[in-house]
């Protein structure tokens, strides 16, 4: 590790900022093309098959008396749904909920720490909790925690948006 | 292995940490002044527009557009502000940010969530990466640097809204243009029950040890 690192340390001044822009914007491009892109793609057709089928209709009317004790429409449990599989699905579904109109700028920005604290359970049971070998005694209480969060954090994010508001 | 916990960061990274956050809270973005220039979405600007047929001026994704097709050139505008975003995160980076980051979170991360020192590089590289950072709990277990235990809190901690930094700004610019507060804020947040979220972990692990301990579990 430490080797590393000090290789690291020494091949750094020959990097100027220039290099190190280009470098990021090109991951950036990467990831914007290989993951946002088709993640986007997916949360638009996941909407639009929602849509013309009527079970988007229905997820509003089954969902809206739970989904109301955080302020949030019945529709918008798809967000929390798709952040189980993609934190950017679930940012691109609530996107398009939001210029559709089923959601406004406060209900949609209440909802973003929570699309990233969900943790990406169906990703990240492999590549967090598995890479680290966590005991699979705590798998239960970890993803359990997480959803917690994301149920907290958007309450915690209705009281500070009032300061926005 | 002491001299990894506290690498030397250096005054240029102190100056490009404190930049970035400046740059990501938005609080130059109403400014009036040069001084806007310090602000995420105007460097990332706006695209310019196109007149429909009614002479309405519209953005080149156009209006009234549905699935994949309206993804795709949705997708297409947010590209842009990941490219600079994460070429913004590298620079800062590269000047030594990150460590400056490191260096100001270590003793407020350990108090807070009550582990051995040793997982701040993880948890620190934990912003940047979800992998990587797993790949390095997992070295500090087989090191017996930390228990099983405190392997699990560390993961807790990672997991919920892991790499931070690069999954924002990597799909959050699909919702970045509608929200109503600064792009900071979401972060704030995150990081805060990041660490509500290890603790309860923590709280839950001490409890059924207790139980296990006095022969209460199963």
């Amino acid at each position: 590790m430490e080797a590393k690192e000090n290789a690291a340390a020494a091949s750094a001044p020959k990097k100027t900022i220039l290099d190190l822009f280009v470098e990021g914007a090109r991951s950036g491009w990467t990831i914007g093309t290989t993951s946002l892109l088709p993640n986007v793609i997916m949360a638009f057709v996941i909407i639009r098959v929602l849509d013309i089928t009527g079970l988007l209709h229905l997820i509003g009317v089954v969902f809206s008396p739970v989904m109301a004790l955080w302020g949030l429409p019945g529709e918008a449990a798809t967000v929390i749904v798709t952040s189980f599989m993609s934190m950017g699905g679930a940012a691109s579904v609530a996107a398009t909920l939001f210029m559709d109109g089923k959601l406004d700028p406060i209900q949609l920005s209440s909802l973003v720490p929570g699309i990233y604290l969900m943790g990406n359970p169906v990703q990240n049971i492999g590549r967090c909790l598995g890479i680290s070998g966590t005991n699979t005694k705590h798998y239960v209480p970890i993803l359990v925690i997480s959803f917690i969060n994301v149920l907290l954090s958007i309450w915690v994010m209705r009281l500070l948006l009032l300061v926005f508001d | 292995m002491d001299k990894e916990k506290t690498p030397k960061a250096g005054i240029l990274g102190y100056v490009a940490f404190f930049f970035a956050i400046i740059l990501f809270s938005g609080i130059f973005a109403n400014a009036d002044s040069w001084l806007r220039v310090f602000d995420f979405n105007t460097l990332n600007g706006s695209f310019g527009t196109i007149t429909d047929a009614a002479g309405k001026a519209l953005t080149f994704r156009g209006a009234n557009g549905a699935g994949a097709r309206d993804g795709f050139i949705f997708a297409i505008t947010l590209i842009p502000a990941v490219i600079l975003a994460l070429g913004i995160v590298n620079v800062v980076d590269g000047l030594g940010g990150m460590r400056a980051a490191q260096r100001m979170m270590t003793p407020i991360l350990k108090p807070l969530l009550g582990i051995p020192g040793a997982t701040a590089l993880a948890n620190i590289a934990n912003l940047q990466s979800t992998d990587a950072a797993a790949g390095m709990v997992k070295e500090l277990y087989d090191n017996k640097e930390i228990n099983d235990t405190e392997r699990s809190i560390t993961i807790m901690y990672q997991t919920s809204a892991s790499a931070t930094v690069t999954n924002y700004f990597g799909s959050g610019p699909a919702v970045f243009g509608f929200m109503v507060c600064p792009l900071i804020l979401p972060i704030l947040v995150m990081f805060a029950f990041k660490i509500i979220g290890a603790n309860m972990l923590r709280v839950y692990l001490k409890f059924v040890s207790r139980k296990q301990s006095t022969g209460g579990a199963e």
